[in-house]
């Protein structure tokens, strides 16, 4: 028996769909709202290892890839959650799995999904203030953006570019 | 009772021993940590965003660029996830070959990661000793790839190019060589009494905490957890291969040390099995026709392998187009990072330089 | 007394005809040509030191070591302090200035003064004070004292971290290495640099007859020193480079001579006390003088050789790690040592 099975006999209108991947790895697109026991269901019955947290956005909808691995049973499974562009958050599996924190935080720093009841989440990769979230499809990548150290010794993020003290890197940018 | 000051003390971003641009904020009460903070991406160079616009084929030099140490096993995983997504078997001599660099990839990342741990500990000649081999592996792969760091060697298909006339001998030569050297590491260093005291009981994980957090390779491997994704979720022709995994109990950074030093010996062994097949089988190393445009189907893939800091992962969303939608890495050296601050909590700050050198992460794989 | 350099000036002087009676310019004249003549000596001996660790370890390091400047880079440490003086000296804002200012001087100086007492070869020593072993341990407590200063007029987190493991090594080491000395003043009878020396010509190497008490020294010394494995002066991957971080220069240079000054000092210190300092055999036709210098130097770099292997081998202790083997292992060692010598020396055995 599958572990989509497993999913679907414990938790009834959970799973909207099943799916293989093209490597062959079995995925189902889960509802958002129980993210959080499914996850601790699997967890409990041998997928404990959280290899990958991704966020995908697809323009329309956004959606967030959990893939999971066994070490007991050696198996791969995929969860996949859809979530409303609008308003992208879902809830952290940091209560499962540790290793999610900063996972959580660089999918919120780079395409700006917000994980409800994370313990810390901030921007991991890119520094406070930047603008946009630049793995979204509508991200503007014309805008220069730079890291200058603030009045208090902190990284501040400025799109005026003459505060930067070596003026000469610029280049002219038509 | 006398009453101490908590106060702050930052590491980096610029510092004899982050291994780059990492920066720590450690809360600290005299020499000991109180609390560990760690400010990443001052190397943060977008690469997921870049491969959306570059094709397929063009974003593999990028791969080197993100563990520059081991770029072979960088370029393999993500033309895995590539040739998974459309379905590409390669030959196999190719993947023989493939086989044969990612194994000696190991090596050069295990030497180099001894040579830093000392370095961090202050003892300067293990990384000489280890840089001199080091240099041998780089020499055979710049006759390969014509690059001694970013190869841009493995790609969807197979492998750039056939082996060059007199590798197989240099290789044999070599890896007849390597033990030798690697024992005189062993002699120097594993029954050292002062490494011993540096490195013994520090910097503990335990399996379940490993696990937890998502901590893979060598450093799960020291906490007695025997998982390798060669053995236990083959790719390649690792299935064919004869090999050990090396794993240690102790949970502490003296146990990884030794499993990383097994590791090379192991990666030797495995190594010779690939030369010898690439030397028995007949045949091309690649695919013999790889499209210029290349338009996978639509979907996706995961690939993960088992990179020498730990588990390697691209993650392919393919919209039908040229360019891949989104490419997700899953890098060794972030994953491991995050059990740092529990690894070192109580510890001196002389521990934090020896258990961040355990970790062996790079930054350009961190930061991405 | 024995000869002293000075003796020896006016015994020159003397042999071409050159006499003066109680005029005191003269004297002062030899006295400052003694003391330039004792820094040069230091300097060309701490050069020699930094090209010798480069070449030592290069090649224990499977590398050749400076090549390029002179003959097998000889003239490297010539270039080295080139590029020290012509660098520009940066005091840092916030630095407390005249302190920043004295400490390497501090610790500087007294590296120097431990050369007064100390015999190069018969006759060639500067001074035979009579508590000539006392007062070298007790001059070279004083560089603590520039540590700390240093460390904390640079107003810098890494250099007060580093100062205040540098002083807590030096002061726990001091402990077991005077208490070594006694063992060995015991056997003498004197505390006279010179009489040691002539009391291992009589009996024989007092590493044979303290051989638990020349290991202690031993670690000490390399403590003292702080040389690998107990360079937290400096401690480079952890606090960047110790108390000296802020230090940039000519300031850093002064650092640097009193670091290789000291382990001539050290070095010298033991080849005196327990490898018979400048005896050895003699070869007819070479003056005693040149000998005996010569004995005393090979033994002196015989010693630094051994630092530098050191250094080529083992990593760095951590600081717990440091100052319980000098309080828990180093120090009962050092009086159990002493207690033992005390009994042989009693019953008349030593």
């Amino acid at each position: 028996m599958s572990t989509t099975d497993d999913v679907k006999n414990r938790f009834e209108e959970v799973v909207v769909e099943t799916y293989t991947q093209n490597d062959g790895k079995e995925g189902m697109l889960i509802k958002k709202e129980s993210l959080v026991d499914v996850c601790g269901f699997l967890y409990e019955s041998g997928f404990d290892h959280l290899s990958m947290i991704s966020g995908v956005d697809y323009v329309e909808w956004m959606e967030v890839v959990y893939h999971l691995w066994s070490y007991t049973r050696k198996e791969n499974v995929v969860l996949k959650v859809k979530i409303d562009r609008s308003m992208p958050v879902v809830n952290s599996v940091t209560s499962v799995w540790r290793g999610a924190d900063w996972m959580e935080r660089e999918t919120y720093d780079l395409l700006g999904i917000t994980f409800d009841n994370h313990p810390d989440l901030r921007r991991i990769l890119l520094p406070e203030g930047w603008i946009g979230y630049p793995l979204r499809k509508d991200y503007d990548l014309t805008i220069d953006q730079y890291v200058i150290i603030g009045e208090d010794g902190s990284d501040v993020v400025t799109t005026d570019a003459s505060k930067l003290l070596r003026k000469e890197v610029l280049h002219d940018r038509n | 009772m006398t009453e101490t000051e908590e106060f702050t003390i930052n590491v980096g971003p610029v510092h004899p021993s982050t291994h780059g641009v990492l920066r720590f904020v450690l809360r600290m009460d005299g020499e000991t940590i109180k609390d560990t903070e760690m400010v990443l991406g001052q190397l943060h160079r977008g690469l997921e965003k870049i491969a959306e616009s570059r094709s397929y084929l063009q974003f593999v030099p990028y791969t080197d660029r993100l563990d520059y140490i081991s770029g072979m096993t960088n370029n393999y995983a993500y033309t895995k996830a590539v040739e998974d997504l459309a379905g590409i078997t390669v030959p196999r001599r190719g993947e023989y070959l493939r086989v044969l660099v990612m194994e000696l990839g190991r090596i050069v990342n295990h030497m180099l990661f001894t040579g830093t741990l000392f370095l961090d500990l202050a003892a300067s000649t293990p990384i000489m000793y280890c840089f001199r081999d080091r240099h041998n592996i780089l020499e055979l792969f710049e006759s390969l790839s014509g690059a001694r760091i970013t190869f841009n060697y493995i790609r969807p298909g197979g492998v750039r190019g056939d082996i060059p006339e007199g590798f197989i001998d240099k290789t044999r030569a070599l890896l007849k060589e390597l033990p030798s050297r690697i024992d005189e590491y062993a002699e120097l260093l594993n029954d050292n009494e002062i490494v011993k005291m540096r490195l013994k009981g520090i910097g503990m994980l335990n399996p379940k905490d490993a696990i937890n957090y998502g901590v893979t390779g060598p450093m799960l491997r020291g906490s007695g957890v025997s998982y390798d994704i060669r053995k236990d979720d083959p790719y390649s022709v690792y299935d064919e291969l004869d090999f050990k995994v090396c794993t240690r109990n102790e949970c502490d950074t003296y146990a990884r040390y030794v499993v990383r030093m097994d590791e090379m010996r192991e990666s030797l062994h495995i190594a010779e099995q690939a030369l010898d097949a690439i030397e028995r089988l007949q045949g091309p190393v690649s695919t013999p026709y790889f499209p210029r445009i290349f338009k996978p189907v639509r979907g996706e893939s995961y690939s993960r392998i088992e990179a020498p800091k730990g588990e390697l992962g691209f993650y392919i969303v393919s919209d039908g187009s040229e360019h891949p939608y989104r490419v997700k890495i899953r890098s060794p050296s972030f994953c491991n990072l995050i059990a740092l601050p529990q690894m070192v909590k109580g510890l001196k700050i002389s521990d934090l330089v020896a258990v961040f050198g355990i970790v062996d992460i790079c930054l350009g794989d961190v930061d991405r | 007394m024995t000869q002293t350099i000075y003796d020896n000036i006016v015994y020159l002087l003397s042999l071409v005809g050159i006499s003066f009676g109680d005029s005191i310019v003269p004297k002062i004249i030899i006295v400052l040509f003694i003391a330039i003549l004792i820094l040069v000596e230091v300097s060309l001996m701490v050069m020699f030191f930094t090209w010798m660790e480069r070449k030592v370890l290069g090649h224990i390091q499977v590398r050749r070591g400076p090549m390029i400047t002179g003959p097998h880079g000889l003239l490297q440490p010539i270039v080295d302090g080139i590029k020290l003086l012509t660098k520009e000296d940066i005091t840092p804002k916030r630095a407390d200035k005249w302190l920043y200012f004295i400490a390497p001087l501090i610790v500087f100086v007294p590296s120097i003064l431990v050369f007064i007492p100390m015999p190069f070869g018969q006759g060639a020593i500067v001074s035979d004070l009579p508590v000539g072993i006392l007062y070298i341990m007790a001059i070279s407590a004083i560089s603590p004292v520039g540590v700390l200063i240093a460390g904390w007029a640079s107003d810098n987190k890494y250099a007060l971290l580093g100062s205040l493991r540098a002083v807590a090594q030096d002061i726990s080491y001091e402990i077991p290495m005077v208490l070594t000395v006694i063992g060995v003043v015991l056997i003498t009878g004197s505390l006279s640099m010179q009489d040691i020396v002539l009391a291992q010509g009589e009996k024989t190497w007092f590493v044979f007859l303290q051989p638990l008490g020349f290991i202690i020294f031993l670690i000490a010394a390399i403590a003292e020193m702080s040389r690998i494995p107990f360079d937290l002066h400096e401690s480079e991957s952890e606090f960047v480079a110790g108390f000296f971080t802020e230090y940039s220069g000519m300031k850093f240079a002064f650092f640097f001579l009193a670091e290789y000054a000291h382990l001539f000092g050290i070095s010298a210190i033991m080849a005196t006390l327990y490898f018979g300092g400048w005896q050895g055999p003699l070869i007819p036709g070479i003056p005693v003088v040149i000998m005996s210098v010569g004995w005393f130097t090979i033994k002196v770099l015989a010693i630094v050789f051994f630092t530098i292997w050191l250094r080529g081998t083992v990593p760095r202790v951590r600081v717990d790690q440091i100052l319980s083997i000098g309080w828990k292992v180093m120090i009962p060692l050092a009086l159990l040592n002493l207690f033992i010598t005390g009994l042989l020396v009693a019953g008349g055995v030593l």
